[in-house]
This record gives structure tokens, C-alpha cells and sequence, in this order.
């Protein structure tokens, strides 16, 4: 009978999820004060990877990140964005994941590490993507002379592209990723390594 | 390739692929600029104008003027992703790519949207509250707190739904 144990482990994992959302907030509200200043850090150092001169400027301010450029007036204007809405979705993701019983188990804790990994990547893009907008748009004639209507699009797209799709569905599809058998017998559906 | 081939093969290679196809045009079609004002900044002040009666059920005297939700105690701007709509897209790309009549997908994306909507607004309408009395905690209330609970509550919803279907199927 496969629909009671489909039901079983469903109910299972219902029960644990609150209880795991909990704990992946205070994790993630602890962990930030060491991983903010560190996303800042590596996006800095991205930006200014392919930059002449290498001025563009991302900073950690109280869980904010301060945008600029050294190369312009001090009072050219600095953006402020919350790190928290970049680096939110650690937080589902990390709840779906204590969610399963036994997650560790079968090599579990490397593919959530790997899962940790992409999620880190995608917050560096997005910051990135958030600095070249702010340098793109809104820093006047500096902006129009140096990029392009193209590169502006490209720019306003891809920071779109990352602040929505990105950030609400990569946590899900990373759990999917990290635990198929499992997510998929909760779903009822026969996973793709047993049929393959 | 032939490791793609074969999970694309299976039922639930095949659901993911639909999936993140669907995903993604409902993502690129939110995008669009006569969606987003058409659509998207009507929907957001329709769930602001939702909140509004929900707080003046409790005489908060609250108004809306576009997308801010206003009373004498306090205000709130409903921007885009915060309106529901990401978790709606979610919950209801996961319901019509799953391989299900279409009675059912029809049924379960209306339930599902009527489900996140009320979350909704019980969400704008409990950060409201956390901004008059826990001012401090507005920050992690809002995005921690709600935006995560809002996401497990489309993966909640869609299990519920796929295994309710799979269950009368078996």
C-alpha cells in the first residue's frame, strides 16, 4: 500500500518543517554577521575583476550593503540595499533541508553544502547585478557615457532575473537537487534513480 | 546526455523539465512592462486594499493610496514580491506541470490562489502590527520570517494538492 506510507512521510516532514523553519532562522541570524561582510567582500572583488580602473566600492553597514565607486566625488551618491533580501532565501532552503529526517545521511550533508555553494553564488551575482544597475542608471552623465542602452538592459535584466526567479525558486530546486528520491516519494511520484 | 535523456525519461524528469519551462515564461511574462502595469501594480493594490479592510476590522482606520497601506499608527509600502504573486507562480506552475486531469489542476490553482492570498494578507496585516509595537523586528519579520514562510507555504500547498490527487488515484 503505497498511498499510507506516501502519507506517513509527508505527515512526518509537515511536522518537522516548523520546527526546522525555526531553526534555520536563528542559524541564518546568526551566521550573518559573519556572511554579510564576507558576500560584500567576494562581490567587491568580482566587480573590480573585469573593471578599469578597479573602482567599484561594496560595503557591509548594519546588515546593508552601501554601493559606490573610489573613482567619483565623495558625494556622487551611494545606493543602500538590504542584504537581507538577497541572502533571505538560505532560510527555506535551509528548512526544507531539516526538514528530512536524516538529512545528513548518504552523502545529504555534502549535496546541501553544494546546495549552500550555488546559493552563495547566486547572492554575489545578485549584489553584483544590484552595483552594476546603481553604476548603469543612476549616477547621471557618468552613467549615459558609460554604458550602453544594450548594456543597460542587459544589466536591468539579469537584476530582475535575480531578485525574483532566482531568490524564490533556487532554494526549491536546489531541495529537489539535494534529496530527489525523497522530495519525489512525497510527491508520490516514482524518482528518477529508481526508474532509471 | 544519455544521463539527461534518461532522467528526462522518467515521470518525474519529465515534471521537472515542464516545471521550470512553465516557471520561467510565467516569470518572463510578470516581467513584461504592460503586465506589470496592468497586472501586477493593480494586483498589489487590490491585496493593499484586501489588508485595508482586514486592519479596519480592527478600527485602524488604515487607507490606501496606491500601493501604501496607511493609518494614523503606522504605514507600509506594498512593493512587487511582496504581494504573493511570486508564491501564487510557484504553487501554480508546480499544479499544471504535474501530469493530473485538468479538472484537478484547475481546481487546485484556484484553491491554492484563494490559500496564498489569505496568507497574504494575514502577512501584510502581522508586519503592520510588528511595525506599530516591535518596530525593531520589522526587518526580520518581513523577510525571514514571512517571505520564507510564504515560499513553504507554495511547497506545502503542492504537496498537499499532488498527494490528495495521487491518494484518489491509488
Amino acid at each position: 500500500m503505497p498511498a499510507p506510507e506516501r502519507s506517513g512521510g509527508l505527515k512526518r516532514f509537515l511536522v518537522r518543517l516548523p520546527l526546522a523553519l525555526v531553526g534555520a532562522v536563528v542559524i541564518w541570524y546568526l551566521l550573518r554577521a559573519v556572511y554579510n561582510p564576507a558576500l560584500c567582500a567576494v562581490t567587491q572583488f568580482v566587480a573590480r575583476t573585469y573593471e578599469v580602473p578597479p573602482a567599484s566600492l561594496i560595503m557591509e553597514r548594519d546588515n546593508d550593503a552601501l554601493i559606490g565607486r573610489s573613482d567619483l566625488r565623495a558625494d556622487s551618491g551611494w545606493l543602500k540595499i538590504s542584504l537581507t533580501q538577497i541572502q533571505f532565501n538560505l532560510v527555506p532552503f535551509l528548512a526544507l533541508v531539516l526538514a528530512m529526517p536524516r538529512w545528513f545521511g548518504g552523502g545529504g550533508w555534502r549535496r546541501v553544502l553544494i546546495g549552500l555553494m550555488v546559493l552563495a553564488l547566486s547572492h554575489v551575482l545578485a549584489l553584483l547585478w544590484q552595483a552594476k544597475c546603481y553604476e548603469a542608471f543612476s549616477l547621471g552623465p557618468w552613467s549615459r557615457a558609460t554604458y550602453s542602452d544594450f548594456a543597460r538592459n542587459v544589466y536591468g535584466g539579469l537584476r530582475y532575473f535575480f531578485d525574483i526567479p532566482v531568490t524564490f525558486t533556487l532554494p526549491l530546486l536546489l531541495w529537489v537537487w539535494a534529496f530527489p528520491e525523497r522530495v519525489f516519494a512525497l510527491a508520490g511520484m516514482p524518482a528518477p534513480a529508481a526508474t532509471r | 546526455m544519455s544521463a539527461l535523456k534518461a532522467f528526462l525519461a522518467t515521470p518525474a524528469g519529465r515534471f521537472i523539465l515542464r516545471y521550470v519551462v512553465i516557471l520561467s515564461v510565467g516569470f518572463l511574462v510578470l516581467a513584461l512592462r504592460p503586465v506589470s502595469q496592468r497586472v501586477v501594480y493593480p494586483y498589489t493594490t487590490f491585496v493593499a486594499h484586501e489588508a485595508r479592510i482586514a486592519l479596519n476590522l480592527f478600527h485602524e482606520h488604515a487607507t490606501v493610496t496606491g500601493q501604501v497601506l496607511s493609518s494614523p499608527r503606522f504605514s507600509v509600502a506594498i512593493y512587487n514580491g511582496c504581494n504573493g504573486l511570486e508564491a501564487i507562480l510557484i504553487f501554480v506552475c508546480g499544479v499544471m506541470a504535474f501530469p493530473a486531469p485538468w479538472r484537478g489542476r484547475i481546481i487546485g490553482a484556484l484553491v491554492g490562489f484563494l490559500a496564498i492570498q489569505v496568507f497574504n494578507v494575514v502577512r501584510v496585516v502581522s508586519l503592520f502590527y510588528v511595525g506599530i509595537y516591535r518596530p525593531g523586528w520589522f526587518n526580520v519579520s518581513h523577510i525571514f520570517v514571512w517571505q520564507s514562510l510564504v515560499i513553504l507555504l507554495a511547497v506545502v500547498l503542492w504537496l498537499g494538492w499532488v498527494n490528495r490527487y495521487a491518494r484518489a488515484r491509488a
